[in-house]
């Protein structure tokens, strides 16, 4: 636990003397803060002008036209700047030579990867910590964003950031080029952004495949073209999928569970990545 | 203190370290020898626990590098041919955060961190980033890096490679002082750095051990048969061959072929020179130097290599 954390303090040392930290943070609260307001902008206008009408006053909704878009934009720009942050964490390390003193310690590889992940994590805290003050700022002037809902998706975009963290450092241990790390995991985390788009279409796709390299082999089994099979797989990969109930304001485990899979499995596998290229 | 026994590492088919066995006593300065790339970095990396090796194993006061790598790295202080430092970070909040991954009591780091420092002489540089250091205040603080938790063993590679004379011999008279309470293993090219620190010396070649022994008996391989440098104001070719008539002189060279200039090579116990300088004078040679080359660590070095790679 002592490694751990004295791992991840340097790593929280490290982001803050360097400029990474403050441009990453800096970058981040104005584009999110940017497209809050501009949210914002829109709310209001559309309350201005629709505000004696009661059927469509009922339906403006500061929540549902402020805060959950909020949350949409941040996962973008998370998508964009998490591979950033973990781009140095294990490539640098190699590839300065700082990986044999890590590893020349009394330090298990478990503890490296852990520490580095807690000190990434800190950073994301950070960030979104910061963003909180949006709706905060909100519920000061009259039109008060229900607090449930918003903390709930706040949870929601705390799990993607540390899900796409855990991706990220995984990526990084596969690689001593910073840049390779950081477009390796960027592609990783848009392949599964976008993979439940052909969610609906797979399963048919995949048949057809199969049916042309076999000779119809999938008509032959008898297997069906609809009804719960890849698609649903595929939706289950997909992290914005998992991220929509939050935004609403859903609690609902299973996407919990989903989250804290993506960041053990990385994790783990980080560290067996790391032990295996010993043996190289 | 150490025991490595059969020690074997293929990278990729090749063999970079090859059989090699070696034991090393308590308070002893190892000198690691050997040309670039002949295993010595990679032999270091298997002590340290970083790499794994082939097949063999090494063992450090009794724990083995393989089954129990933490008791073996908790005794350990590693310094890399390229000093691990991260250069983003004070020196001092460096030494703090290693100290504290080496596992030294947390009562303890400050005052491990301070006399580190202090020995290492990095006083005046304490405060300030690592990057911004010389190449010669950052060896050193991989040196306090590797001694901050008082290890048994000190493992060095090449500890002394890029720095400039003075801060040659600085760190040189610092590994000096680790003598007798801490093991040092000491890796170089460098051949005086050998003379001047260890006590015995190791030399590898292609992975395998070409020669271990202490610097007086490997030194000693050397006399056997004395040989002389003369240079001839006025020289005949005559001068060869007469010279070569003494008896004890087992052959006479012209050095590189430069004019008056010739090797002398006498039998083994025979000593040839007195009959030499009284022949020149006689014969009005000009006699303007003499003197007996001393065969250095160095032909010793390369003969040993190179018998091994014949």
């Amino acid at each position: 636990m002592r490694n751990t954390l004295a791992i991840a303090w340097r790593e929280i040392q490290a982001y803050f003397t360097s400029p990474l930290a403050y441009v990453v943070i800096g970058v981040f609260l104005a584009l999110s803060g940017y497209f809050f307001w501009a949210g914002l902008l829109r709310f209001s206008e559309l309350c201005l002008r629709y505000g004696n009408n009661p059927y469509i006053s009922q339906q403006l909704n500061v929540n549902d036209m402020v805060i959950r878009p909020h949350f949409g934009t941040m996962g973008i720009i998370f998508l964009l700047m998490i591979p950033v942050i973990t781009m140095r964490l294990l490539a640098e390390e190699r590839r300065t030579g700082t990986a044999e003193l890590l590893f020349t310690c009394p330090v298990t590889s478990g503890q490296v990867v852990l520490g580095k992940y807690l000190g990434a994590s800190v950073l994301l805290l950070v960030m979104i910590a910061v963003t909180l003050t949006y709706p905060l700022l909100v519920a000061g002037g009259g039109t008060a964003p229900d607090m449930g809902p918003t903390l709930i998706g706040y949870l929601g975009i705390l799990l993607m950031g540390l899900s796409f963290l855990g991706i990220g450092l995984l990526i990084s241990s596969l690689t001593e080029n910073q840049v390779v790390a950081a477009v390796g995991a960027f592609g990783v985390l848009l392949i599964l952004w976008v993979i439940n788009w052909v969610a609906s279409s797979a399963t048919a796709t995949l048949a057809s495949i199969i049916n042309n390299f076999t000779n119809g082999l999938w008509d032959t089994l008898g297997l069906p073209l609809g009804g719960p099979t890849l698609g649903d797989l595929i939706n289950q990969l997909s992290i914005t999928w998992h991220s929509q109930d939050f935004q609403k304001g859903l609690l609902d485990t299973q996407h919990i569970v989903f989250y804290a899979s993506v960041v053990f499995l990385s994790l783990f596998v980080t560290q067996r990545v790391i032990e295996s290229r010993r043996w190289r | 203190m150490l025991e490595v026994v059969g020690i074997t590492k293929v990278y990729g088919g090749r063999r970079a370290v090859d059989d090699l066995t070696f034991s090393v006593a308590r308070g002893e300065i190892l000198g690691f020898l050997g040309p670039n790339g002949a295993g010595k970095t990679t032999t270091m990396r298997i002590l340290t626990g970083f790499v794994p090796p082939t097949s063999g194993t090494a063992t450090i006061d009794g724990f083995d590098v393989q089954d129990q790598p933490l008791e073996v790295k908790r005794r350990i202080g590693y310094l890399p041919e390229h000093p691990p430092l991260y250069n983003e970070m004070l020196v001092r909040s460096y030494l703090n955060f290693v100290a504290t991954i080496r596992g030294v009591p947390r009562r303890q780091i400050t005052r491990r961190v301070d006399g580190a420092i202090e020995r290492c002489g990095l006083n005046e540089v304490a405060g300030r980033l690592i990057g911004n250091l010389s190449k010669g205040f950052q060896q050193r603080v991989g040196l306090a890096q590797a001694i901050l938790h008082d290890p048994d063993l000190l493992i060095l590679d090449e500890p002394t490679v890029g720095l400039d004379p003075s801060q040659i011999r600085d760190i040189r008279q610092l590994i000096k002082s680790f003598a007798g309470e801490h093991t040092v293993i000491l890796s170089t090219h460098i051949l005086a750095e050998v003379t001047m620190t260890c006590n015995r010396v190791l030399i590898i070649n292609e992975g395998r051990k070409a020669a271990t022994d202490t610097l007086e008996r490997l030194a000693a391989r050397g006399v056997r048969r004395p040989r002389v440098a003369l240079h001839l104001g006025r020289s005949a070719d005559v001068a060869a061959r007469t010279i070569g008539a003494i008896s004890g002189v087992v052959g006479v060279e012209r050095d590189d072929g430069q004019e008056g200039r010739f090797v002398i090579e006498m039998a083994e116990g025979q000593d040839a020179r007195e009959e030499i300088a009284a022949l020149a004078v006689r014969e009005g040679w000009g006699l303007l130097e003499m003197r007996p080359l001393a065969r250095s660590l160095e032909d010793i070095f390369i003969e040993i290599i190179g018998g091994r790679a014949s």
